[in-house]
Order: C-alpha cells, then structure tokens, then sequence
C-alpha cells in the first residue's frame, strides 16, 4: 500500500478516535501536538489501525508508534508482509 | 534508626554499581550519592530546622530520588507533589501539609511562591552520607490520597513504620541481590513506588522507571526484555493490558513478580505464569496506610492456590503486623465468617494528618493477644481460612443494596468473566433516574450481543444481581496509579442515562 494512501486512512482513525480534527497529519506529529492523544486513546488507536488494515504488531512494535511516520512506515510493512506471507504462513 | 545506617552503607559500598535506568540513561551509586550531597547542602542552608515536612516534585529523575534520601539523611520528610495533578488538588496539599519549601528539579519552578530548592541548578558540595539521628517517630513521608468529601487525606509514616516494612520484606526471604534488575513503574505519589526505589538502593541494585511520556504497559515490557528485569512488583491492570500479548512474551530471567493494588485474578495469574517460567508470582496487599503492603501469599510455592470468586488469596500477615477480621460492632469473627479486615502493628501509620474526626471513624482499639492493641478498619470485607490465609471477597463500599438485598459487585464480575472468558468486566452502582441503586456492567470489548451472557448470569446469579445496563468499553480508563478507575466507568453510566 502507498504511503499517501495509508497517511489519508489513517488520519480518518485518527479524527473519529480523537473526536477533533484540529490537526495537520505529518510524519513528525506526536502525541503531544494532539488534543487528546493519551496512553488511553493510543491503545484505542492501535486497535483501530490494526482492524482497519487488517494487521497485527507484536508488542514490542508499539513503543516505536511515538509520532505519525513511525506508524505509517509499519503500517506499510505489515500490510506488505502480508501480501507475501498470506494468512496461515 | 539503623535503615537509614543501612541505606548509607548500601550507597558507599556499591559506588561503582549502576543504581538507576531513567529513560535509557544509567546512573551510578556514585552520581546518586553526589546528588544527594548537593541536595543536603542546600537543605541545610535553605530550610529551618523545625521545618520538618517538605514538599517534592514528583520528576522522573535523579535528582527526584536523591532528594527523597537526603531529606531522610536530614531527618525530614518527603511530601510528593505530582506535576500532573491539577494545581488547586496541589495547592490544597501544600496548605494542608503546611509546606514552606518545595524541592523541584523542573526547568522552570512549578510553584515559585514558595521557598525553593531547585536540585538541577546546585553547585557543588562534599560527598555526605551520613544520617541525622531522629527517632522512630519522626515521619519519612506523607503522602495525601483522595478523601470522599473532595479533601485530599494526608497518611504520614513514621521512620518506625518503614523500618518495620523493610524488616518485614527481609522476613519474605527472598532470594535478592546487588546483582538485581527492579521495575519502579509507580508515581512518587503512589507509595508502591518506596518499595520498587527502597529495597533495590538497600542492596545496591538497579532500579528501572517508567519515562512519563511513555505507553506504560508497552515500555514496561520492553524494559522487562531488554534489560532481563527479575523484580517487578506491578498493579494487576498491567497485566490485563498485556493479556493480548502473552504469547510473545517469555522472560526466563524472571524471579519474583509481585502483585499489588487490585484483586488479582486467577486466570490471568495462571497465564502470566507461563510468561515467567522460573518467577515466583507473589500476591501482596495492603492499604497506605499500613505502609506499602503487609500481607502476602506466594501463588506458585504451593501446589494448590486458594481463591475466592476467582481472585487469589492475600495470604498471611507479614512479621510484625496484626490482622483480624471483624463484624459490624469490632467483634472478633471467627474462621469463615466474612468480615470487615482490619490491620495493626509495627507498619500501621500514627493516624491522619491532623484529621481527628476521619481517625476517630478509622481506627479503634481492641484486645488482641493479651493487650490492648490499635487496628485500622481497611474497609475490605475478607474472610479467614482454616490455615489462617485470608481470602478477599470485596470493598465494604461495593458492596451495595439492591431492593434491600445485600450484593457484592465482585460476586457479578466474577460470573460475567467466567461466561466472558478472556474479557475483562466490572461492575458498578449507579442511581437509576428514579435515585434507586441499579447495577451496570463495563465488557472491556467490542459491542456484541449480550443476551447469552445475560441467560449465563440468571442461571447464576438472583435477578436482582442481573445488569441493568451494559457498555462496552475499549480499553477501561486506568487512574493516574494505573489501577482501573471505577469512578470514571460509573460518570460513563450517568452519562449514558441522560
């Protein structure tokens, strides 16, 4: 999957996680320049992305989710990972 | 008192040791005992000698730590104040506790109106380790939970109390060494933190925190592999934050896992063992004001484990603490009887800050082995059984009347996780827009349909005891001690009424 098109869905997760959309997604976004983007909301976020793509991170994936370009560089991983080892492999 | 002998030897024998890891950067004995020199001096020139209860920035530091000790080595005690709270809880704090002089090792001071101490700006000093002389009476810390009527409750410990902890911990026998790697994941505010600094720096063991910006339950992991923690002491909330992950997680180097704060489920005690093959997993309980913990049960010492509704028992009274378990009128209740636990000996606090009322309603004195001894009232309804293990049943508070009918909510969760298997679940009271008691489950889940569990429930349960309202909730809002906050999950409730 393209990145462009990763960031355009994830930002979607981002505003109905969050309930605001007073931000500009960018790679270097981080939890603090975001209304609302807590530990609480983080968990909620991962959640979403991973039903949404259809993924899963592993556990230690999650402390390196710390601004937007980290997770769309995994999101991108994930799902292309997939596409070369379908379900079951 | 010799603790504080004790803290100083630790300190000047193992100066080469590495005593901390703060958001990856390791600090030795050697620099904790600098910074404590630096930080005495100051307190010498700065603040009087009767002023004897300072206030504390709660950073994630050095600085924040070494202030902790050499207040001690000064014979004063330590207020946490956490930069996270809201300024009016903080200020309530400050007057209540008579404050004049805060220790901040912020940037920029927090609250300049006071008399400061500001521990990252200190010029040099000569290394000083040695503790002033006070007595056991002197308090080592004060630390303020929240009241129900809205005033923050001050709980001081005395140096006696946390001596007698400490001995008491000693007591548990555990096989512990400089060598060892301890978790502290608690605020300073939260005084499961004195026991994750304290028992590591009497060793001269390394202690691992938790960064503030950082997603706890992911961090506290990655430390425990990374850096082969083998102590940990965590509320159980982690663990159910961990639970989708337990498959990937193995940590041989794993040797005591302690449990603190909560009822700790069985079920997740038993898959989180698997996590730790060759951990003692130990259940600790115990109220502030007891002094971090004083009763403890091992879950894998023992070939059977005892648990009541699902939760493990909190096992047995540390040394030097008392326990009896008493009806509505102090009366000692026998074996099997549940009751309310009430706790004394050498850990219990001297009573609230300056609060004569609340200590009236909190402890009393009953005859207890031949003399007269003083408990608290935990306000924990537990039962005893015939070896003396105690086993939790619930908070007095949650336990609620429904139509006149007594009902703990432990009882319900119990049921719905059972049907729910890996789902958590929590039940509270709300008042129906009638003002009637009603009782509404929080599924830590995506929605789905409730009606099995429901059928489950009646078959189990009386109908009085049957939900009246179901949310669900992903994930359940943690409290700023990690615990689950059940206060916020009830405000969900009311809310969804309107």
């Amino acid at each position: 999957m393209e990145r462009n098109e990763i960031k355009k869905e994830v930002k979607i997760i981002f505003v109905s996680v969050l309930k605001n959309n007073n931000f500009e997604i960018s790679d270097e976004l981080t939890a603090n320049d975001v209304d609302g983007w807590d530990s609480l909301s983080h968990m909620v976020i991962v959640t979403e992305v991973e039903k949404h793509f259809d993924i899963k991170f592993k556990l230690k994936d999650l402390n390196k989710l710390n601004n937007i370009g980290n997770l769309i560089d995994l999101v991108a991983l994930k799902t292309e990972q997939k596409l070369i080892l379908p379900d079951g492999l | 008192m010799q603790l504080f002998y004790d803290l100083q030897n630790s300190i000047s024998s193992h100066i080469e040791r590495n005593a901390f890891c703060i958001n990856g950067v390791f600090y030795k004995y050697s620099d904790l005992a600098y910074s404590i020199s630096v930080i005495r001096r100051s307190i010498q020139i700065n603040i009087p000698e009767t002023d004897k209860v300072v206030g504390l920035i709660a950073n994630d530091d050095i600085e924040s730590y070494a202030s902790i000790i050499a207040l001690w080595f000064e014979g004063k005690a330590y207020v946490p104040l956490s930069p996270e709270f809201p300024k009016d809880r903080l200020e309530k704090i400050i007057t209540q506790a008579e404050i004049n002089t805060i220790i901040d090792s912020s940037d920029n001071p927090l609250y300049p109106g006071y008399n400061q101490i500001e521990s990252k700006k200190l010029l040099k000093a000569e290394i000083n380790l040695t503790p002033k002389e006070v007595s056991g009476n002197e308090i080592a810390y004060l630390l303020f939970t929240s009241g129900t009527t809205g005033m923050p409750k001050g709980v001081p410990i005395a140096r006696a109390n946390l001596s007698g902890f400490v001995s008491a911990f000693w007591n548990m026998q555990m096989k512990i060494d400089k060598s060892d790697r301890f978790l502290q994941m608690f605020e300073l505010t939260f005084d499961l933190s004195v026991m994750s600094y304290l028992v590591p720096l009497l060793m001269g063991a390394c202690i691992y925190t938790i960064p503030k910006d950082k997603i706890k339950y992911s961090y506290i992991y990655e430390l425990m592999e990374d850096h082969k923690l083998t102590v940990t002491l965590m509320v159980p909330s982690i663990l159910q934050y961990l639970r989708p992950y337990f498959e990937e997680i193995d940590l041989p180097d794993m040797k005591y896992s302690l449990f603190c704060g909560e009822a700790l489920p069985l079920d997740i005690t038993e898959e989180w063992s698997r996590c730790l093959p060759n951990a003692d997993i130990v259940n600790v309980y115990g109220p502030t004001e007891d002094t971090i913990f004083c009763t403890s049960y091992c879950y894998n010492c023992k070939t059977d484990y005892k648990s009541h509704n699902g939760i493990l028992s909190i096992g047995k009274a540390m040394k030097g603490t008392e326990t009896v378990i008493v009806g509505e009128n102090n009366e000692k209740l026998t074996t099997g009887k549940i009751g309310e636990l009430c706790l004394g000996g050498i850990q219990l606090t001297p009573g609230y800050w300056k609060n004569e009322e609340k200590n009236k309603e909190s402890f009393f004195y009953i005859n207890h082995k031949d003399k007269k001894e003083r408990f608290y009232r935990t306000g924990d309804n537990c039962i005893a059984d015939a070896d003396g293990d105690i086993l939790y049943i619930g908070r007095k508070d949650f336990q609620i009347k429904v139509q006149g009918f007594r009902v703990e909510l432990c009882e319900i969760e119990f049921h719905a996780k059972t049907f729910l298997e890996k789902i958590n679940a929590i039940a509270v009271a709300t008042a129906d827009t009638i003002g009637s008691t009603e009782i509404c489950l929080a599924i830590e889940s995506e929605e789905f349909s409730c009606e099995p569990l429901l059928d489950y429930m009646k078959t189990k349960l009386p109908i009085y005891m049957i939900p009246k309202q179901i949310l669900f909730i992903k994930p359940f809002p943690l409290n700023v001690n990690g615990k689950t906050d059940r206060k916020k999950l009830e405000q969900l409730f009311n809310k969804s009424l309107i």
